[in-house]
């Protein structure tokens, strides 16, 4: 049941992107910051809105 | 245990066979819901145990020792090894929208039977044959798009066509739902009240997540939810006012502008600001929704109204116009086979595929579990009474303008209803009315609110469950609306940009000049269907059900292609079936749609039915709509006869040896991955 809800909330933060963004800092090296998440974000949100949402 | 195995595997594909018979051999007597809900678990488990995984073992010769373009490519941003069952998760949520649940709701209109067995057998040997295929060759592609795709394995005209094909297919598609949405909310302060506070939900959220909590989704989506059911109670507090519900109670045209203007604000405001706040609540609002839903047919197993088999399978449906055949297979494309899933398993899923093997159940499975959501859709629709169905979902045009004639012609067609059922049922969910609400959404709602309520709560909260169903349908398609116009703004930069050779994306005048254009474009449609007398469902849906059906024929001809390349003409059944079937659907509808003498189906005949009456600015208008409707149409099926054509010409090259079947896969590269980076 736990690895249930430990899965169910790993799907969640993927679609929320904040797997995305943890990966992004570990792969740069970088710390949490507002900067950070708003660089992060912008070029993520950036990619993702231009492709066709399905119907 | 082998010997188990079979006797599991036998007793499922009894357990299959037993519950489609049952439910396609039923006759006159109301058959419980859970005969479709086995009757598809069945179907999917066999089809995902054995037929998918032939195709995985024989055709694509998955292999795990083969490195992925997530670990060769891994950049930690679109490139990363993931978890399959989180990639599972993504890859449904970018596939589930609307369709599966607003399709089946109107082909309901030809009994449960045609839709269910389409919605099962298309996706188990099309729909998710389609996605795993082409999800597996844009894997095997370093997650290479479909126009890509399309351009090196048949040709230059393939990839443009396929471009082209989705912007008119965007363009129909945004109208649609926008309509549904119109349709939903007329009339409805309740509802109306409830939509417009997600906006400054979704402001306070984009701004929570900049400036408050930075990188907090998941908990700033909850913090969203929570307004999200306030609003729904504040809507019924507006409802019940006397200052306020007019405030709140807007026509059709209103809403249609309202909608109009909301699409272009959402297209050039800061996508951190609206469109990326509202995505992420619309996602979580819409898989919780879906569960909840599974959980609630699973303990209510209410029994279907509807009968197997209606009427209107003649072609006189009040909801749509034409026979059960080809018009069922069109009307339902997302849950049994949808184009636009080609688009998804060609974006970001496979640069997120850690394994091979992991593309079985994330193109396949995720496929399976959306044509479960149609089931559930189709049962949410039949377990209303038929008279209640059709006064919902019918057009004033067709069955008259006042409730005692709606009732009267419904009646007639033997589905009894009567105005005092209907007012009792509008109250109880807290509305003025229920009568004309084309479209699906709104009798969705009524089924899915009917199945809340009896699995607790009862008819006291009936109201609270049909305004939340309503809240949460039209949540995501406005978001569709606002992702698809910025989408469609960007593939028109880069129309403009190929055809010009000037730079694409430019700056603010850019940004405001190629918005209105898409606006203009799907707004132009909504407003044709908002003034059309037979509710505008009529002519947009199949239009949008041939587009989508239309780009999964250019999809399916791709993947028919690469196996051709791969293995010769031995396996190419595998996607020319269901290839074979979807050109004769589409080409058939189209054409009938195009050409049919009989008004309410043909788009010429019906402006030929009005040139012959009395002839005022609006019927100039209703003329200039049909036959515009028609050319579209046209446009589409040439569009994917030159698609097939030049398919073919490469196909028969290829097995007469005058075409050289290059692979364009990437070299094979050891994987190195090791089970803890997962």
């Amino acid at each position: 049941m736990r690895r249930l809800a430990r899965l169910v909330l790993a799907i969640l933060r993927e679609i929320g992107d904040e797997n995305a963004y943890s990966r992004h800092l570990a792969a740069h090296g970088r710390e949490h910051s507002r900067e950070e998440w708003r660089r992060f974000s912008e070029e993520r949100l950036a990619a993702k809105y231009a492709r066709a949402k399905c119907c | 245990m082998k010997f188990l195995g079979y006797v599991f595997w036998a007793a499922v594909a009894a357990g299959a066979a037993v519950c489609l018979g049952a439910i396609a051999i039923l006759r006159g007597e109301h058959i419980n819901s859970m005969w479709l809900v086995l009757a598809a678990a069945c179907t999917y488990a066999i089809g995902y145990r054995f037929y998918a995984k032939f195709i995985s073992a024989r055709v694509m010769a998955l292999n795990d020792k083969r490195a992925t373009p997530a670990e060769r490519l891994r950049n930690g941003h679109d490139f990363e090894p993931t978890n399959k069952w989180i990639v599972f998760g993504h890859h449904f949520a970018a596939i589930a929208g609307p369709g599966p649940l607003v399709g089946p709701v109107l082909a309901a209109q030809f009994g449960y039977l045609p839709g269910t067995l389409w919605i099962i057998i298309g996706a188990v040997l099309g729909g998710a044959v389609q996605d795993f295929v082409i999800l597996f060759a844009s894997m095997r592609r370093d997650g290479k798009s479909l126009g890509q795709m399309a351009r090196e394995e048949i040709g230059k005209v393939g990839g443009f066509i396929a471009l082209v094909t989705v912007l008119i297919i965007m363009v129909i598609l945004l109208a649609v739902v926008a309509l549904v949405v119109v349709n939903a909310l007329r009339g409805s302060p309740w509802g109306t009240f409830t939509i417009a506070a997600t906006m400054p939900i979704a402001l306070f959220m984009g701004l929570y997540l900049r400036y408050l909590r930075p990188g907090k989704v998941l908990e700033c989506s909850v913090i969203g939810c929570v307004l999200l059911i306030a609003s729904i109670f504040g809507g019924q507090w507006v409802a019940e006012s006397a200052s306020w519900a007019p405030v709140f109670t807007l026509g059709a045209m209103a809403l249609a502008i309202a909608v109009i203007v909301y699409g272009y604000l959402a297209s050039v405001l800061p996508v951190w600001l609206f469109l990326a706040p509202r995505d992420y609540l619309s996602t979580f609002v819409k898989l919780g929704v879906v569960f909840m839903l599974a959980i609630g047919i699973l303990f209510a197993r209410p029994e279907l109204q509807l009968p197997a088999f209606t009427r209107f399978t003649d072609g006189t449906g009040p909801i749509f116009a034409g026979k059960v055949f080809p018009f069922c297979f069109i009307t339902i494309a997302c849950g049994a086979i949808s184009g636009f899933h080609s688009l998804i398993s060609s974006g970001t899923t496979p640069k997120m595929i850690a394994k091979e093997w992991h593309a079985w159940p994330v193109g396949y499975g995720s496929m399976l579990l959306e044509s479960f959501v149609a089931i559930m859709a189709m049962i949410a629709a039949c377990v209303l009474q038929p008279g209640v169905y059709f006064a919902v979902n019918s057009p004033a045009g067709v069955v008259g303008a006042t409730p005692a004639a709606a009732t009267a012609t419904i009646s007639s067609w033997g589905f009894p209803v009567s105005p005092a059922e209907m007012s009792e049922l509008a109250r109880n969910v807290g509305e003025q009315t229920l009568f004309y609400r084309t479209g699906g959404a709104p009798s969705l709602a009524l089924g899915m609110a009917h199945i809340f309520a009896k699995s607790g709560g009862g008819p006291a909260i009936l109201g609270f469950w049909y305004h939340f169903a309503i809240m949460f349908e039209a949540l995501f398609i406005l978001t569709i609306i606002a992702a698809g116009t910025r989408v469609g703004r960007f593939m028109i930069e880069d129309l403009l940009g190929s055809a010009t050779g000037v730079s694409r994306r430019g700056g603010w005048t850019g940004i405001l000049i190629t918005s209105a254009a898409i606006v203009a474009g799907w707004g132009y449609f909504l407003v044709q269907g908002v003034r059309d007398p037979l509710g505008g469902i009529n002519s947009l849906w199949p239009l949008f059900g041939i587009a989508n059906q239309l780009l999964a024929a250019i999809a399916l001809c791709v993947a028919t292609t690469i196996i051709l390349k791969m293995h010769g003409a031995r396996y190419m059944w595998i996607t020319c079936v269901p290839l074979v079937w979807l050109v004769t659907v589409t080409f058939s509808a189209a054409w009938q749609k195009i050409f049919s003498p009989v008004p309410a189906i043909g788009f010429l005949a019906q402006a030929g039915k009005l040139s012959a009456g009395p002839q005022t600015a609006a019927t100039a208008t209703l003329i200039f709509n049909a036959h515009l409707d028609a050319v579209v149409c046209g446009i589409l099926l040439l569009l994917v006869a030159v698609v097939l054509a030049d398919s073919v010409r490469v196909w028969s090259g290829i097995l007469r040896g005058t075409v050289e079947a290059e692979i364009h896969e990437a070299p094979f590269v050891p994987s190195q991955l090791r089970p803890e980076e997962l």
